[in-house]
């Protein structure tokens, strides 16, 4: 798994590449309690390249979204493959966050 | 018609979360002998998933993650009816499979998503624990295109 990292418009975005599950996710996980603790923290999560996902990088994302909303922030996900994007509509997780098709719907909500 | 036997393969992992990608991969090559599978992408991906929880169940709780112990898998393909079987060996903790609940949709959590996903993602999902060795068997069948829903 690979991420890159950056700050556009105001936004923290993370670009991720890979698998991302028990054995990869733990910088995400150390990035992305970094950039919720700041009060009002605007976050994109880019799926595009992510080719797999398991249940610890749900836990993950799930757990940066609550820390987000504490800080009256938002986390937005997008790019999601259709295999990636049918684990969030089984467990429902479709329904929590905010899905964009591309970093640039995605921005534009953030931002607007 | 000649009946094909089935085709098996064998992994016997150290329980580290860093050669759970080597079952993923050998799935997609077992799917590969197959042709006609019905949305392939989807049912690959389910299959993995589903395997790999079960791994990651494995080291988390039946090892409690000291990298101790061993996973053995064999994966079974069979091309009569074709199916692939995942059967899944450790000597960790055992655990009542059946108590363990099915997590409220409805709220979200940060947890309790592995096991939910195993069983909706396969169509059966068997866990027996008998005298130190635990047992997992996963099967899936491998739907041909135009025979119907899943």
């Amino acid at each position: 798994m690979n991420m890159k990292t950056r700050v556009a418009a105001d936004v923290n975005i993370v670009e991720l590449s890979g698998r991302l599950d028990t054995n990869s996710v733990q910088p995400v996980a150390a990035w992305l309690d970094q950039v919720t603790a700041t009060p009002g923290a605007r976050v994109l999560v880019n799926l595009a390249e992510t080719t797999f996902v398991d249940s610890t990088a749900l836990a993950t994302l799930v757990r940066a979204l609550k820390r987000c909303q504490q800080v009256q922030g938002d986390l937005y996900l997008c790019g999601m493959r259709r295999t990636v994007y049918m684990i969030f509509e089984l467990t429902r997780l479709d329904k929590a966050f905010n899905i964009f098709v591309d970093e640039e719907h995605a921005i534009q909500a953030l931002t607007g | 018609m000649t009946s094909r036997p089935p085709e098996s393969i064998i992994l016997d992992l150290p329980a580290r979360y860093s050669y759970l990608h080597l079952l993923s991969d050998c799935i997609a090559d077992m799917l590969l002998l197959v042709d006609g599978i019905d949305d392939r992408e989807a049912l690959l991906y389910n299959i993995q998933l589903a395997a790999h929880e079960v791994c990651t169940n494995i080291v988390n709780h039946a090892y409690h993650n000291s990298a101790k112990g061993r996973i053995r898998i064999v994966l079974t393909l069979h091309f009569d009816d074709p199916a692939l079987q995942i059967d899944l060996y450790d000597t960790g903790i055992s655990f009542d499979f059946a108590s363990v609940p099915t997590p409220d949709l409805d709220e979200v959590r940060i947890h309790g998503y592995g096991l939910f996903l195993i069983r909706q993602l396969m169509d059966t999902v068997t866990y027996t624990a008998d005298r130190g060795c635990n047992h997992w068997c996963l099967t899936k069948s491998l739907c041909l295109e135009g025979c119907g829903s899943r």
